[in-house]
């Protein structure tokens, strides 16, 4: 079980990175030898030490575009799980609001939300409100459906169980269905996070103030591609990194076997 | 006469489809005294889980009336314990906190009942497992905790739903004559739902044999065999005269 053997952990942490970054590191030196073999120009594909170079040139700036972009994000985020959260348990708390509720977030689902940018624009001009709203809506569904899904999934029997000892309606909730719920919960957390990454930097394209999605658009305009690169690879790092912390948010609270069909 | 521990009069179940009404149980009666160990047996599908279920106040009744300790139960009650065909025992908890669960909902005082539950783990031979997880525990082991669960506040009946059915041959004989110790020990009424007739006869001071649905109680053979049993009364002809009898009953 988690937490058992810290050495054991530790050994199982190192043999799952190293892989992947074996295999990462081969990648960027591929990319290294085949663009100077193949004489590529710069402005098409600068190489991985040139885009680390310009990282370095550049960090002051990077920083300052990275600050609005990640705390915008989990503005969103943080929006999108509160509000996420609450509604799927209502859902699951009130079946004529499911019946009622559930086919409309269905239907707004399948709205591409990136198309609502121009019109959160008109509505809530270029500032933040804009590219926070953005986030959420795009990182709201996953929280709605997994929180949903989650604490429906109980086993019947076990509330059943549960029944036979007086609990109640809210001691069914608290100490069943939540706890069930969370290691789906922690799946739409993980989708969410992503997607609030993706409706930051498309808002931060449309409004063009600040921010990450700013520069790389203001990189290319000046066929900075080298900058353009620098700002990807900054934003990928904090979408890892975000992801990273959720996950081992995850290790520690969902301590127990999960069925296969979450993994 | 003195009030009967649990009593079934008249009872009937129907379950409404969309398309028609289906019988579960057409009547059923019964008088159970404190103390006793009851085993209710019949094929699968008869409807005894439904009428244990209905006695444990976990489903309504149609008509007729269930009276533990001369009170009419329409809910659970706090001195009913319940043990289910699975042991339904929360992942998340350690094997004692899955054990005070009961505690918890019941709105008891936990420091007064923590004693109770390491008694009865160590009862039951879990002891060294308290600070487990279910998925550590074999699936005779974790029906045990089930049992500890259905004990730990001290309920007078104890409702057990086919608890062994799920368990190879062997580890259900031993779970049976650990069942038994327990009830020696506790001395609690018990409704045993199975479907082993072996099991049943093992087990019980009386066993009620019920009908394939729409369910009446079709027989009721007391064991006379002496107690405390061990599984050597297995071979006994006494013991297999009982089986036989029952088998005759059920399947006529």
């Amino acid at each position: 079980m988690a937490n058992s053997n810290g050495g054991k952990n530790l050994f199982s942490l190192i043999s799952q990175i190293g892989g992947p970054s074996v295999i990462f590191f081969v990648m960027l030196v591929l990319w290294q030898v085949i663009v100077i073999l193949l004489k590529v120009p710069q402005a098409i594909l600068p190489t991985p030490l040139v885009i680390i170079e310009t990282m370095a040139k550049h960090w002051e700036l990077l920083m300052i575009h990275s600050w609005p972009t990640l705390s915008e994000c989990l503005m969103g985020f943080g929006l999108a799980v509160v509000v996420g959260m609450g509604l799927g348990i209502s859902l699951a708390f009130f079946p004529k609001f499911h019946n009622s509720v559930y086919p409309l977030i269905v239907a707004f689902q399948v709205v591409p939300k990136v198309a609502l940018a121009p019109l959160f624009i008109v509505w809530f001009g270029l500032g933040t409100l804009s590219r926070v709203l953005l986030a959420f809506v795009i990182a709201f569904f996953p929280m709605v459906v997994n929180t949903y899904a989650g604490i429906l999934s109980t086993d019947p029997l076990m509330v059943r169980m549960a029944h036979s000892f007086n609990a109640n309606r809210w001691t069914v909730f608290c100490k069943i269905e939540f706890p069930n719920a969370l290691p789906y919960i922690f799946s739409g957390l993980k989708i969410g996070i992503t997607f609030a990454v993706i409706g930051i930097i498309v808002a931060e394209f449309v409004t063009a103030q600040k921010g990450l999605g700013y520069l790389i658009v203001f990189a290319e305009g000046n066929i900075d591609t080298p900058l353009l690169m620098a700002a990807i690879t900054v934003l990928s790092v904090i979408g890892v990194v975000l992801y990273a912390a959720i996950v081992a948010l995850e290790k520690m609270v969902v301590t127990w076997d999960v069925g296969q069909d979450l993994h | 006469m003195t009030e009967a521990h649990v009593r079934v009069e008249n009872l009937r179940k129907t379950y409404q489809t969309r398309t028609d009404e289906i019988e579960a149980i057409r009547e059923v009666q019964m008088d159970v005294a404190e103390g006793e160990f009851i085993s209710i047996l019949g094929p699968s599908g008869c409807g005894k889980s439904t009428l244990l279920m209905i006695v444990g106040g976990l489903l309504p009744l149609t008509s007729g009336t269930v009276a533990v300790a001369g009170e009419n139960v329409s809910k659970p009650r706090r001195d009913t314990g319940v043990v289910f065909q699975a042991p339904v025992l929360m992942p998340w908890r350690t094997i004692l906190k899955n054990v005070m669960f009961p505690i918890e909902s019941l709105g008891l005082r936990e420091e007064e009942y923590i004693d109770r539950a390491h008694e009865l783990l160590e009862m039951t031979g879990l002891s060294g497992f308290a600070d487990n997880v279910p998925s550590e525990l074999s699936g005779g082991m974790q029906q045990r905790v089930a049992i500890c669960r259905a004990l730990i506040h001290n309920p007078n009946l104890l409702l057990m739903d086919e608890p062994f059915s799920a368990l190879d041959a062997m580890t259900r004989d031993l779970m049976n004559q650990e069942l038994l110790r327990i009830w020696e020990e506790y001395k609690k009424t018990v409704l045993f739902v199975t479907h082993s007739i072996r099991e049943a006869v093992f087990l019980s001071d009386r066993v009620f044999v019920m009908s394939p649905r729409p369910a009446v109680i079709s027989e009721i053979v007391t064991i006379d065999l002496p107690r405390p049993r061990e599984l050597a009364i297995e071979e006994t002809p006494e013991f297999n005269e009982y089986v036989a009898h029952l088998r005759g009953l059920i399947e006529h």
